[in-house]
């Protein structure tokens, strides 16, 4: 991600995705498949709402004692001998893996589904390094073989069809055509078995390290996190700085709403605890454990008291899934590896102000706050950075549009003051626009007020009804 | 109307004054005693839903030697040659591997091995298509069960056969997540790797429909144990 797209290469993609009909019937049906699971598993859980409050709590601590919990994990994982390495950004994770990889004499990286290690750009510095990486959580093995990015956090491969996914498997394995789900699943388990079994490195992200043990929890369905974390000599876990929570004791608490708001399952199918190496006389994991642990603008994040608050972020995708803009646009179109309310929050601070267009996308419905399993207060972030965008040291590039709209704003608010004023131009607008205007709405206005119609219709005026008294 | 206060009056006479605790205080004291074999039972019961819902296969509470022979049956329904044991925690398996062995199956035995030994021990745990394990801990409330590997009963028993079978006993199925970490504690947890287990593996990354097996086994049948002294 060393190179983030324009804002006009946003707008472009959006357009092009809310017309494309056949990814939004994709997006819609699974949506509304989650929303439904989610809903009934809530309502078969009293104390989920106690849950939600226990770990915004626990999350909100924990991240104002960052310095120390990672200081103690450290220590932990240390003496349970992991090697730790921190790094500052991308680039010095990727040339800590790529130059593990090399001294290891790696040559077939299997990785679990890991978004950290999707955000630093890990599999293309493998490659460039000559070495090839599987990805082997099925959604990530589909995108992968299409050359393309995850599409959702928990669902990479969401925008695709079954019919998309069984062309793709005979495109590039010679197998016969199917589109049935267990048949394509049958095929690529014992494709990657094989990968599996003759693996010398694993990778996998971490949902949550608990310092007082230095353990790492890797939650996950399939059992390719499973897989990639004991076959492999050597394994490496990445893991943002925010990830440490303090005590075993705490730990229930995010697994018992983590799954139900992700995939609406009460757990996920396996969930590991992982405590150093393996230990003498076993059979299974690694003989060497790594562990980077990456900052890469997460810092900044905390540095800034309204935004510290998304480093609660545990990554259950539930955002992306209520999300009016994401269920029309779908993940691709954000041209983030973070798509979604949460990740038009992260994206700017993990990549910088490229993306700092993100923010803007977004109707500030407040959706994404409700649904939050650690309640984070999205909405107000986004504004927050909005703020932040337009008053900062690189505002966005209307700066002029945005001094305009203010002074507009400002006029509007002198003459709101006097109702007679507002409702006689009211009549006069209505009357005016009314021969201009299709289906009840403008197309296309004239000079500043061009602005708003580049992207959207503006609703006709209408002469003003008094409301029923 | 009359006759209710009149009887009412003539019961508290014959009680006669003093004072007296909340009647809702004694009857809340005098709850029905629950013995630990019916809360063992509820909890089992409430384990089998919720391991069912998540597509996994209750096969009962039974004795040990009801297990046994209930598993040397599982293997020959599955159609199995090799089944991969590991060493109990509680459970004699030794006698479900000799029982095995007196039916013709073939037994991979996992035992601690050295680092030259691993790459033989492990293509022989992975060939076999049944593999047999025993949980530290059952959790009534979501289905899962609680296993910590170690050099005799590691992890691959539970991940690479395409059908697993793990056995638990009887007390040490617990209400919910959190018994079950307070119960380890954080040394226990600390000791070696532990995986939570619901269901059999599965995924819903081709349009959300859900599909068991893809990395892990595709089958997960448990059996509770209750020994007869208990």
């Amino acid at each position: 991600m060393a190179e983030f797209p324009k804002a006009r290469d946003f707008f472009e993609s959006s357009t092009a995705a809310v017309g494309d009909h056949e990814l939004r019937r994709k997006l819609e049906s699974a949506s509304a498949r989650h929303l439904d699971h989610f809903a009934q598993v809530k309502a078969e859980f009293p104390p989920y709402d106690d849950e939600r409050d226990a770990a915004h709590r626990i999350k909100t601590d924990a991240i104002a004692h960052l310095d120390e919990l990672l200081i103690e994990l450290t220590s932990k994982l240390e003496a349970r001998g992991c090697k730790v390495f921190f790094a500052e950004d991308a680039a010095q994770a990727r040339d800590y893996i790529v130059a593990l990889a090399k001294a290891k004499g790696a040559k077939n990286v299997v990785k679990g589904k890991s978004m950290t290690t999707e955000e630093i750009d890990l599999n293309d510095a493998l490659a460039r390094a000559g070495i090839n990486a599987v990805e082997t959580d099925l959604g990530e093995y589909i995108v992968q073989l299409r050359g393309e990015r995850p599409s959702h956090i928990i669902t990479p491969a969401i925008h695709l069809s079954k019919e998309d996914i069984g062309q793709l498997f005979t495109d590039k394995f010679g197998i016969e055509y199917t589109a049935e789900p267990e048949k394509l699943t049958a095929e690529a388990r014992s494709r990657l078995r094989a990968i599996f079994l003759a693996a010398d490195f694993g990778v996998t992200g971490v949902n949550f390290a608990i310092a007082e043990t230095g353990t790492l929890i890797v939650v996950e369905n399939e059992g390719n996190g499973r897989l990639s974390s004991t076959m492999p000599e050597t394994f490496v876990a990445v893991m943002g700085i925010e990830k440490v929570i303090p005590r075993l004791e705490d730990v229930s608490h995010f697994l018992e709403i983590l799954a139900r708001t992700a995939t609406g399952q009460k757990l996920t199918t396996y969930t590991s605890f992982i405590t150093g190496p393996r230990r003498e006389g076993d059979l299974d994991g690694p003989g060497e454990m790594h562990v980077v642990i990456l900052d890469n603008g997460r810092s900044s994040m905390l540095a800034d008291p309204v935004l510290r608050e998304a480093l609660n972020c545990i990554r259950c995708g539930a955002c992306l899934n209520v999300c009016p803009i994401y269920r029309r646009i779908g993940g691709h179109a954000y041209r983030s590896v973070y798509p979604g309310p949460i990740g038009s929050i992260v994206s700017p601070n993990l990549f910088g102000s490229a993306a700092g267009y993100l923010p803007f996308a977004s109707t500030l419905c407040g959706a994404c706050k409700d649904i939050c399993p650690v309640k984070i207060d999205i909405p107000r972030i986004l504004l927050h950075l909005r703020w932040k965008e337009s008053t900062g040291a690189h505002p966005l590039k209307w700066p002029r549009a945005i001094e305009r709209a203010r002074r507009g704003a400002r006029r509007f608010a002198k003459t709101a003051r006097y109702p007679r004023t507002v409702r006689a131009l009211g009549k006069f607008a209505a009357m005016v626009l009314k021969p201009f205007a299709h289906d009840g709405y403008l197309r296309r206005m004239p000079g500043p007020f061009g602005n708003w119609t580049k992207y959207r219709n503006f609703p006709r005026p209408r002469p003003h009804k008094r409301p029923p008294s | 109307m009359a006759e209710i206060h009149k009887i009412i009056a003539s019961v508290k006479d014959a009680l006669g004054a003093g004072a007296r605790s909340n009647p809702h205080d004694a009857a809340a004291s005098a709850a029905v005693p629950v013995s630990p074999s019916a809360q063992r039972t509820e909890l089992a019961s409430t384990f089998a839903r919720e391991l069912e819902e998540v597509g996994g296969k209750f096969l009962g509470v039974l004795s040990p030697a009801e297990a046994t022979d209930l598993i040397v049956d599982l293997a020959g329904e599955l159609g199995v040659k090799t089944v991969a044991l590991g060493q109990g925690i509680v459970s004699d398996m030794d006698a479900i591997g000799e029982a095995l062995e007196r039916a013709d199956f073939r037994i991979v035995r996992t035992v601690p091995v050295a680092d030259t030994e691993r790459a033989a021990m492990r293509a022989r745990v992975a060939d076999a298509e049944l593999g047999i394990a025993e949980a530290d801990f059952a959790i009534a409330s979501t289905g899962t069960l609680a296993v910590v590997s170690n050099a005799n009963r590691p992890s691959s028993l539970t991940l690479l056969a395409p059908a697993s079978l793990v056995i638990v006993q009887i007390d040490r199925v617990m209400t919910n997540l959190a018994a079950v970490l307070t119960a380890m504690g954080p040394s226990g947890v600390a000791s070696n790797r532990l995986t939570l287990i619901t269901g059999p593996s599965r995924t819903a990354d081709i349009e959300k429909r859900i599909v068991l097996g893809v990395h892990g086994p595709k089958s997960l049948h448990v059996i509770v144990v209750w020994p007869h002294d208990d």
